[in-house]
């Protein structure tokens, strides 16, 4: 007996996508933004549904911060592999987006929508937590369409 | 039973979670957020271009002056060119809602021409000269003689200056 649980997994999951984040060479400000998304109940992402999870296997949205150094490139290559599809992927801070005061830096292996398909960009340095929540909105909405 | 005043405040307050992306959210009037461009009052000295850290304003030659463009996937916030503006022409407006869709990446621009003038004395190609930046220069200057002053180029107002003339 086979049981058909694939639309029914669909229909529930639209509700809880589950954010993964990865630092391409961050300085860090924006992940601290993106802890308070999810730590501080000023902002708390979890109201959309959303729950940072700590393996990318688990993750359907990808939250990328840093302007990608030559050093964590093959890492964040890695790491996208292994996050399932459907996938939205989210640009955090101006660095990933533009490369920002990193850019034409040797270190730094170009903006990240030349290496990965980019989705939803959230400019700031950092954004403002708000902004950020904006950023996953949008990308939740992208995450429904695709499933 | 310490507890209790407590208890009833927080029940009075209500939830400290904002409402943002069902509700709008509070920001505040200062913040620094979007830099806001007003061509109106710039002097086209380009010392926003030459001290952005990121590199996110540029200046494009055009057959009638020039233009600005400041990337907003750019530009860090960090204020600089408002503080440099001494023309005021740079402002940060507290507008955050800048995250976009990847097909409006390059969309993302404030742009505008800054045209050059004619000098009412010489007739030569000038650079404009607004009004807060004048104000500065030519302090205590009234309104028709600052108007006279702002269609001149500064070689032609050096020149009546040595003529004796106002201010």
């Amino acid at each position: 007996m086979t049981l058909s649980l694939g639309p029914l997994l669909s229909r529930l999951s639209a509700r809880s996508p589950w954010l993964y984040r990865i630092n391409a060479g961050s300085c860090n400000g924006c992940d601290v933004e993106l802890a308070t998304t999810a730590i501080i109940p000023r902002y708390d992402v979890e109201r959309l549904g959303c729950q940072y999870c700590g393996s990318p296997k688990h993750a359907d949205i990808v939250l990328i911060t840093g302007p990608l150094t030559v050093r964590v490139k093959d890492k964040v290559l890695r790491l996208y592999e292994e996050i399932p599809d459907p996938k939205v992927t989210v640009a955090v801070g101006v660095c990933p987006i533009s490369g920002g005061i990193f850019r034409d830096s040797y270190a730094v292996a170009g903006p990240l929508d030349t290496v990965i398909p980019v989705d939803v960009n959230v400019p700031g340095c950092p954004p403002r937590p708000q902004a950020i929540i904006e950023g996953i909105a949008k990308a939740i909405a992208l995450w429904r369409s695709r499933l | 039973m310490w507890y209790l005043p407590v208890l009833i405040r927080n029940l009075l307050k209500g939830p400290a979670t904002e409402a943002f992306p069902f509700a709008e959210a509070w920001t505040p009037p200062r913040m620094r957020g979007r830099i806001a461009f007003d061509p109106g009052s710039c002097a086209l000295c380009r010392v926003c271009a030459r001290i952005c850290p990121a590199g996110a304003i540029q200046f494009e030659k055009r057959p009638d002056g020039l233009e600005f463009n400041l990337w907003h996937n750019s530009c860090v916030f960090c204020g600089l060119c408002t503080i440099y503006c001494e023309s005021e022409g740079l402002h940060a407006i507290p507008d955050w809602h800048l995250s976009h869709y990847q097909d409006e990446k390059f969309d993302l621009v404030e742009r505008a021409v800054v045209r050059f003038e004619k000098c009412s004395g010489c007739g030569k190609q000038k650079m404009p000269a607004p009004l807060p930046l004048m104000r500065k220069l030519y302090p205590g200057v009234d309104a028709k003689e600052m108007e006279r002053l702002r269609a001149l180029c500064p070689q032609c107002r050096k020149a009546g200056e040595q003529k004796g003339e106002t201010p």
